[in-house]
């Protein structure tokens, strides 16, 4: 049992339990806390599965785990664990079922006062457009040939065809593609899976808002990004559907088994890893990128119907134009600095999301000298944030939190609150929201997560990322 | 005896399975994974797929099991009530499933995972809890 007598003190935002906490910890595991919230960290498993974290082969230097960590399975949601490439290993379980789920923001040129007459009206045609496609997708089913082709492709091919502009391939990390996707790595089960999901949200925590800029905190970088106070903006939460999750399931399926004959013994199955450089390693990373791929053409069409929605309500002239599009379930290959030396490592991040500093060379010409943004919503009805990142960030591999992080059971959710109060609470302050299932919106109520601006603060003060913009929401949709 | 129960778990949908045989454990798994998707049923008839599965050992049987069921529910937007098993070993399975056409699901199962998944045999029933990520 892990308490608090375990770590050491590194900073009021960072907590250490050295390697020597259990024999088979490779590294310590780190926690980017403040001291109250670490607290509640004690009161899951999260702690536990980070030092199980720690023991991965090949991992460098920390099993980091943000401020938003909560109890997850193998990982903890939160966790962040680095391997040496390419011999280190590459773990489907620390990346998740749904593999690139992340963030995109979008902005208009209107402010609140202008879009309110309109917010309804808004609301519903987004829904309309963007159905959630659980047990039936979109009415369209792509062929075989069309998923390849954007696996492959991802969001420069549906730019190419026609969907989008230039702006939507620079704005989205890695350009919105993966090269090293393989679609002959990838089953003809998780293309059938996903063949009428591209342009769908998907349910639980996943959602479409309309948002206004509510405060600017550092206008330098809000002024890159093309924000301002009152701004109408539109943020947007999925992943790769039942893609991704056909995916990580088919490769748990090979990495299991597979993993004991590199002589490799892990404290929790769902750990289960084998080398980058294997031969499963390496089939794993290619489809992964393929679902990343998925992931981010969703989240791109999506996109694509709600600026349709929103010029049939407001009129053509009008645009929504991407800020900026993160993934916070993913495995990357990067380079960073370890004791004075470039070194290429596997990062994975599950439930975590990639801040880059300034000057980078992954980030937008436009955003050089401000910082990559960061996108960080909250929970249903409560603030979202846009960061940047800093240099600082490096401790942790430029990485931040993805969210608010669950307090409580989707059970105890709907014991303590019913949708239909949920509702309520969020139209008293002016917020609408669109969706078809109550109990959805209960288990997603404010009172199931951490406080997103606490969590933002241990960000923020632990030099992660630095605070660009709050964002409120006007409308939160949930899929039809 | 209880088929299955809805335990607690923060951020996902984790259950407990009771059968008196093998056979019945698998089924009740099925009807738990069932409740927690909450299909909106068609009216219409009876639908029948046949399902094999092979796999290492009891435990990643009904992980195998309960995915290859998520994965049909998803493309054939059915949803499955019961099962005829025609073959049931420890590495495999092979029956009919028993469904219906659906409208909609009213949960997104992204996977099943093996997260402290370990069927047991308690005096005369078995016994083993599942992880769902939601």
């Amino acid at each position: 049992m892990i308490s608090k007598k375990n770590f050491r003190k590194i900073s009021d935002w960072l907590w250490e339990i050295p390697k020597e906490f259990r024999q088979d910890m490779k590294v310590p595991a780190r926690v980017y806390a403040s001291e109250k919230m670490l607290e509640d960290i004690f009161r899951d498993r999260s702690l536990e599965q980070l030092v199980n974290v720690s023991t991965l082969p090949g991992i460098q230097k920390y099993a980091l785990a943000m401020p938003d960590a909560h109890e997850g399975y193998g990982f903890c949601i939160g966790g962040v664990a680095a391997t040496k490439f390419p011999e280190g290993v590459i773990s489907p379980g620390g990346v998740g079922y749904d593999q690139n789920c992340g963030v995109r923001l979008l902005r208009s040129e209107y402010t609140e006062r202008e879009i309110k007459p309109y917010l309804d009206k808004l609301a519903i045609e987004i829904q309309k457009q963007v159905p959630s496609g659980l047990g039936r997708g979109r009415k369209v089913k792509l062929s075989f040939a069309q998923i390849d082709k954007i696996l492959e492709g991802g969001v420069p091919y549906l730019v190419e065809q026609g969907y989008g502009q230039e702006e939507d391939v620079i704005n989205c990390e890695e350009k919105g593609r993966m090269e090293q996707a393989d679609v002959s790595c990838v089953s003809e089960r998780a293309k059938n899976r996903g063949r009428d999901q591209v342009g769908t949200l998907g349910s639980g925590n996943h959602f479409c808002e309309i948002q206004k800029v509510e405060e600017i905190f550092d206008e330098t970088a809000a002024k890159a990004f093309g924000l301002f106070k009152d701004q109408i903006v539109v943020m947007i939460h999925t992943g790769s559907r039942g893609f991704g999750h056909q995916n990580c399931t088919d490769y748990l399926r090979i990495v299991i088994p597979a993993y004991p004959k590199y002589g490799i013994k892990l404290p929790d199955r769902e750990l289960a890893c084998v080398p980058f450089n294997s031969p499963e390693g390496q089939k794993f990373f290619k489809a992964m990128c393929a679902a990343c791929n998925f992931a981010w053409s969703n989240r791109h069409m999506i996109m694509h119907y709600i600026r349709k929605a929103w010029k049939s309500v407001l009129g053509e002239k009008t645009n929504l134009h991407l800020i900026y599009d993160v993934a916070h379930n993913i495995a990357k290959i990067e380079e960073h600095e370890i004791d004075g030396k470039r070194t290429k490592l596997i990062v994975h991040r599950k439930g975590a999301t990639r801040a880059f500093p300034p000057h980078h060379s992954d980030i937008p010409e436009k955003y050089q000298e401000v910082g990559q943004p960061v996108l960080i919503p909250g929970s249903m009805g409560t603030a979202s944030y846009v960061l940047a990142g800093t240099e600082e960030s490096k401790e942790a591999w430029y990485t931040v939190c993805h969210g608010a992080g669950r307090t409580m059971s989707r059970r105890e959710a709907t014991r303590r609150i019913s949708g239909q109060d949920v509702i309520n609470n969020l139209e008293k302050e002016g917020i609408i929201v669109k969706c078809w299932s109550m109990r959805g919106i209960a288990e997603e109520a404010p009172i199931a997560y951490k406080n997103i601006d606490n969590v933002v603060e241990v960000v923020h003060n632990a030099k992660l990322a630095r605070k660009v913009a709050r964002l409120r929401p006007l409308a939160v949709i949930k899929g039809e | 005896m209880e088929k299955y129960q809805i335990l607690e778990h923060k951020a996902d949908v984790k259950i407990k399975v009771f059968g008196r045989t093998k056979e019945e454990l698998f089924l009740n798994a099925l009807k738990g994974m069932n409740y927690i998707l909450k299909p909106e049923v068609e009216k219409g008839f009876c639908k029948k797929r046949e399902i094999k599965i092979e796999s290492l050992n009891l435990d990643t049987l009904l992980v195998d099991f309960l995915s290859e069921i998520l994965y049909l529910t998803q493309v054939n937007r059915e949803t499955y009530e019961d099962i005829k098993f025609k073959e049931f070993t420890n590495n495999k399975i092979e029956g009919e499933l028993r469904g219906r056409k659906i409208k909609r699901l009213g949960e997104d199962i992204k996977g099943v995972t093996y997260h402290n998944l370990k069927i047991q045999k308690k005096e005369n029933f078995w016994t083993t809890t599942i992880l769902f990520d939601i």
